[in-house]
């Protein structure tokens, strides 16, 4: 998961002390794992809200399904804050935190 | 979309108990937990105010395009989901129905298959056909 988004690679490479001295570190929305959303539906969600191709998309509900949770999208907590208000709009169970 | 009669009065009523459901306004009600998740769940504070800035407009949101398929069901059982708002509204309605009944239900990833001729079942059997119609709806928006 971490590897489909740019800035969580350049997050990665940062030791953990740099990480926890950088109150910039990004924000992450994360979209859950659960037994009623389809997965035909998260795609088309992913497709619309993000603007993903159908592939990166369906890369993502894959890992939410298969791992129980998918980083969907990185930025400012207030972006993030508005990606996963717009999810929960659409039903998704979403949440944000800030990259560890 | 083309629903039979007996669907579309199926429909009206999951709508209208979801808008009960909605005006409730009743925290504790799983449903409502469901719709409204937490965005922060290690962190009340953050989630009360998270809550206290989108909550009330998600509501509403959700209230309008009830409002406007049962406007759609009300002229009858063609709905017309080309233009893309309609569309829109449609799937996230159905999906909003199915997160409600689905949690009332407390279904799960591997529920056994349903027995159709059991009465005790019959809410099983309209999650599922919610389920059918969701995903045609959206296979055919992805098209």
């Amino acid at each position: 998961m971490a590897g489909t988004l740019t800035p969580q690679r350049e997050a990665a490479e940062q030791s953990d002390a740099d990480v926890l001295a950088d109150p910039d570190r990004p924000w992450i929305t994360v979209v859950w794992n659960d037994p009623i959303n389809l997965m035909s539906y998260v795609t088309h969600v992913f497709m619309t809200v993000f603007g993903y191709a159908k592939p990166k998309a369906e890369k993502l509900m894959l890992d939410v399904h298969h791992r129980g949770r998918a980083v969907v999208s990185s930025g400012t907590r207030e972006r993030m804050e508005l990606d996963v208000s717009t999810l929960h709009g659409y039903g998704l169970w979403a949440t944000l935190e800030q990259q560890t | 979309m083309r629903l039979e009669d007996v669907e579309v009065a199926l429909l009206q009523s999951l709508l209208d108990e979801l808008t009960a459901v909605l005006e409730a306004e009743a925290d504790d009600d799983p449903v409502a937990q469901r719709l409204f998740p937490a965005a922060y769940p290690g962190d009340d504070a953050a989630d009360r105010e998270y809550r206290s800035l989108t909550q009330d407009t998600l509501r509403s949101e959700r209230l309008e395009r009830i409002s406007a398929c049962a406007a759609d069901l009300a002229a009858g059982g063609d709905v017309e989901l080309d233009d893309p708002d309609a569309g829109r509204r449609w799937i996230q309605v159905l999906n909003d129905l199915r997160l409600a009944l689905g949690t009332r239900l407390g279904v799960t990833e591997d529920d056994p298959p349903v027995d159709p001729d059991d009465p005790d079942e019959q809410p099983r059997l309209v999650y599922y056909w919610l389920t059918a119609v969701q995903d045609s709806v959206v296979t055919g928006l992805m098209r």
